[in-house]
């Protein structure tokens, strides 16, 4: 009885959070930004088509779609490594991405509407992937898998810092710096025919591993007795975040934090059940990403504050109020 | 119709845990496997779940253990890992319905038949009580049986336990027994099963199996009943103590009472 119970208590948490992302979608659509400050509405019929067509509707639908592959993919790496700190950076998916963009920058590519910058990106996460395989191999245990990420973390990181210091001018340097920031502004429908491929399967492969990541909350054996192969679960989850983390950071840019905060979030909220979590962290991402835009365009005149800049704000006091109470709980 | 090992031989690495072994264990009973720490009972009950791998071969009613799908596999075989972990704290009917991905299809709902199984593993275990509360608040007592009603909601026609009652006090251990020993008979509310469970109390293995296989230094030595595995001498040979072997309501009683010399000088060499 309790079950039905907690499974339609599930789908009603998923039912407000997607009129709750509804609702920001409408907000972020009628949001713009002028050098004047923040604006609403489209102002005129033509033009407003245009507007809707060509800025806000892919911002907004990229907001979604970054927000909703981080929370997702950070879920699901919680529950592969049951453990509530790691993020969808964690494998080197991001830095990868990362250093593909920088060197597209490097080379002087990635100016006016060239798709060579995120184009270079994807190819930057498939390599780390490509790597993270050759480093851990396929059959090798979960610790060895988070090593290797790290230490891709590491190299890619440091190659980046020394595509920096070689940069060709500080314009060129303070632009690759601004991209790594992570932003959705200047995006077109483009970006997001660029991004899905690499998304959709991404998504697939990480929902296709639910319920051994389930199995996995009772250890790999336990696991493995139920049928699930812990290493099958692994090598969805990996590569299912890899595919689309990838892919966003190739079209946003770091954000990071959305992954990190929204499953921590919402876990209570489905009994701690790995599962139950994915479909509410997909749609806490984008809630999350699309409010956090919004904010973005709501800000008085000047620069522009990305988007990275902006979940690191929301999400560090979140972090720190984390530790607060697991240190109360660790006291009692 | 049975499980049955043949030439069945776990490595890890140089070390040899199990020696090879061939037996066959009935589809119904309760069968106890003993033996000093180290002897590769949990090896060997990791290797009749599919779990570990070895070389030589187990077949299930004929069919290679292998050549099951693991989905199938899983149903067919329950198994309990000592000292297992619960990861996230969920509530604990969630962790016993865990119990039935063994059976499920994705993105399926639990069905009836899940809600009943789950109803009935946490009936059998005493654990009802528990149900809507985190395994992170019970005690270890309390999460064992948890587990174990997990295990049990498999309903497979094998069960392999792995020191089902190390954790408990002595009235939960003698109903654990009882639980085991009745799904084994059947009288649980469904076919009679093969249960096989790693003990080290070695009166209540007695008592309540019938069967008891005795492991030392990763070799069956001894199998049977237990009044001839469990006898004073094959105690004092396998485990290096001396017993106290006598019976109480005709029912045997064996109980370790102090060890001897060469167990000493084994444990330090």
């Amino acid at each position: 009885m309790s079950a039905t119970l907690s499974t339609g208590r599930h789908w009603r948490l998923c039912a407000a959070l997607g009129v709750l992302v509804l609702a920001a979608a409408a907000l972020s659509l009628l949001l713009g930004r002028s050098s004047g400050g923040p604006t609403i509405g489209f102002g005129g019929p033509e033009l407003g088509a245009v507007i809707l067509r060509e800025i806000r509707l892919p911002r907004t639908l990229l907001a979604l779609l970054v927000g909703g592959t981080l929370g997702l993919c950070g879920a699901a790496l919680q529950g592969l490594l049951r453990n509530p700190l790691a993020e969808p950076g964690l494998l080197g998916a991001s830095s990868g991405a990362a250093l593909g963009a920088v060197l597209v920058f490097y080379f002087g590519l990635a100016g006016g509407d060239s798709l060579l910058l995120p184009l270079g990106a994807v190819a930057g996460s498939l390599l780390s992937l490509a790597l993270l395989y050759a480093l851990a191999g396929k059959s090798s245990d979960l610790l060895t898998v988070v090593l290797a990420g790290i230490a891709i973390n590491a190299f890619t990181a440091a190659l980046t810092s020394l595509v920096l210091n070689f940069a060709p001018s500080p314009y060129a340097a303070l632009e690759i710096l601004f991209w790594m920031l992570g932003s959705l502004a200047d995006r077109s429908l483009v970006h997001v025919w660029l991004a899905l491929p690499l998304m959709i399967p991404g998504w697939l492969l990480v929902i296709a591993a639910a319920r051994g990541l389930d199995a996995l909350t009772l250890g790999e054996e336990t696991a493995a007795s139920l049928g699930f192969d812990p290493r099958r679960t692994q090598w969805l989850v990996v590569t299912g975040t890899a595919l689309a983390v990838g892919g966003a950071v190739a079209v946003t840019g770091v954000v990071g934090f959305v992954g990190l905060v929204v499953p921590h979030l919402l876990r209570p909220w489905v009994g701690h059940h790995p599962s139950r979590l994915l479909l509410p962290s997909f749609l806490g991402g984008a809630l999350l990403a699309t409010l956090a835009d919004s904010t973005i365009r709501l800000m008085p005149p000047g620069p522009e504050l990305k988007l990275g800049v902006v979940t690191a704000l929301l999400g560090a006091p979140f972090f720190l109020r984390l530790v607060i109470s697991s240190r109360n709980a660790a006291a009692n | 119709m049975a499980l049955v090992t043949d030439a069945l031989e776990i490595r890890y690495g140089a070390r040899c845990a199990v020696h090879p072994t061939s037996l066959t264990l009935e589809p119904s009973g309760f069968v106890a496997l003993v033996g000093p720490n180290g002897a590769g009972k949990s090896s060997l009950l990791k290797a009749l779940a599919g779990l570990a791998s070895h070389t030589g071969t187990i077949t299930w009613q004929g069919r290679a253990l292998g050549t099951l799908a693991s989905r199938e596999r899983a149903r067919t075989i329950g198994y309990l890992a000592q000292a297992s972990t619960v990861h996230w704290p969920l509530n604990a009917r969630d962790v016993v319905t865990l119990g039935r991905l063994a059976h499920g299809r994705y993105g399926v709902a639990p069905t009836a038949a899940d809600r009943e199984a789950v109803e009935w593993a946490l009936a059998q275990t005493a654990t009802a009580g528990l149900a809507d509360r985190s395994v992170s608040a019970l005690s270890v007592g309390e999460r064992a049986r948890v587990l174990l009603a997990r295990a049990l909601a498999v309903r497979a026609p094998v069960l392999l336990v792995d020191e089902p009652i190390a954790m408990l006090d002595p009235f939960h251990q003698l109903e654990v027994m009882g639980v085991l020993s009745r799904y084994a008979r059947g009288a649980a509310g469904g076919a009679p099963a093969l249960v096989v469970a790693v003990l080290h109390d070695l009166t209540l293995a007695a008592r309540f199996c019938g069967r008891v296989l005795l492991m030392s230094e990763g070799r069956v030595v001894e199998d049977g009943t237990p009044a001839t595995t469990l006898s004073a001498d094959s105690v004092r040979r396998h485990y290096h103590v001396e017993p106290f072997v006598t019976q109480h309501e005709s029912e045997p009683v064996v109980v370790p009472w102090r060890s001897l010399a060469d167990g000493v000088q084994r444990a330090r060499d």
